[in-house]
């Protein structure tokens, strides 16, 4: 495996994996989300806002692998 | 009024349709994506010492959101009336999430001390995260294309450097600078314990600043990213039908970052005011 390949093959990885434990908690947080605003729908607008906070958070967990991805397929020599 | 909300949207879809057909440069077929990360100056100045002066296209954003800001600002304090206007109204509703929603929930003590930063970085942010948004004609051909300042490192370091600071002065000011530092090693902590958690601290710390500035960085250029390659995989499959698809979904992702370009704003704002709150508050 030359140089190129392994840089393309860590890129592909490190997005790959990287996702899996975001997609875990954006899963777990979204699915209490909805619980609770089944459970007490007059707090809806306050647990989205939360919600949506949490998601921004979450989601920056996924978004540095993508950058590590990126350094690896245009950065990295 | 209830009629009227559709066509802004279809408004906006047409505008961001009209603005991806220019994303890769309007002449080329491939999209040099290597080449989308070179900062080139617009107008050529003289570095000071290693620092070089020119000015770019973050630079020349930068200046925009500024001038949006200020004018805004400006303009509304001219016409302020006690029955709010629709854009008034919008403001004031922004204003009050920014004082109220931001900076007064989570800071317990000095919340009106540090509503300029936190409130000035809220708007800055969004304005830029907005301009971002907006087809502008600054590419390399003069050519419309989508650009945010807040999608290069460089500017999100810098205001995740306010941050740091102001935290640090925020605290030392309070505390004094000895008292301050102690208590980062938590002084109710076994004595052992006490470098320890200091060093751990430290580390902490520099990670506060990483995450501030990495997260809107890598949200922004991920945003402008995905749009990119969505209408890049027209180009690469040749087909009509499949760009028609890719032009509706990038229409629905173009939507969704303006969402997106609010709250990472946000998320900024009130990570700093958590930041700033928990160096002004008394030890545990």
């Amino acid at each position: 495996m030359d140089a190129h390949a392994a840089k393309l093959l860590g890129a592909g990885l490190a997005i790959g994996l990287g996702v899996i434990g975001p997609g875990i908690g954006l899963g777990t947080m979204i699915g209490s989300a909805l619980e609770s605003i089944a459970r007490q729908p007059e707090l809806k607008g306050d647990i989205r806002t939360n919600m949506f906070i949490g998601i921004g958070i979450i989601e920056a967990l996924a978004l540095y692998a993508f950058v590590i991805s990126l350094i690896l397929l245009f950065v990295a020599k | 009024m209830k009629k009227r909300l559709p066509w802004i949207w279809v408004l906006v879809g047409l505008a961001a349709v009209v603005g991806l057909f220019l994303i890769p440069g309007g002449h080329s077929q491939t999209l040099q994506v290597a080449q989308e990360f070179e900062i080139k100056p617009i107008i050529k100045l003289p570095a000071i010492g290693p620092v070089d002066l020119s000015v770019t296209k973050p630079v020349i954003y930068l200046w925009l959101a500024t001038a949006v800001l200020v004018a805004v600002a400006i303009v509304i304090a001219r016409i302020l009336k006690a029955q709010p206007g629709r854009v008034q109204a919008l403001l004031e509703l922004l204003y009050s999430l920014a004082r109220d929603g931001i900076v007064r929930t989570t800071m317990t003590s000095g919340a009106d001390t540090w509503f300029p930063f936190v409130g000035a970085a809220f708007f800055f942010i969004l304005v830029s995260n907005i301009l971002g948004l907006v087809p502008l004609p600054f590419g390399e051909h003069h050519q419309l294309s989508f650009y945010a300042a807040t999608g290069n490192l460089n500017v999100t370091i810098t205001l995740a450097l306010f941050t740091f600071v102001f935290t640090h002065y925020a605290g030392i000011h309070k505390k004094g600078a000895i008292g301050y530092f102690k208590g980062w090693a938590i002084p109710s902590a076994p004595p052992v314990l006490r470098q320890l958690i200091f060093f751990m601290h430290i580390i902490s710390e520099i990670f506060r600043l990483v995450s501030l500035s990495v997260r809107l960085f890598a949200n922004m250029l991920a945003g402008h990213a995905i749009l990119a390659v969505f209408f890049a995989m027209a180009l690469v499959f040749q087909s009509y039908l499949i760009a028609g698809v890719l032009q509706v979904g990038s229409v629905a992702l173009y939507l969704f970052e303006i969402f997106i370009a609010f709250i990472q704003a946000f998320i900024f704002a009130i990570l700093s005011a958590v930041y700033i709150g928990g160096a002004l508050e008394e030890e545990h």
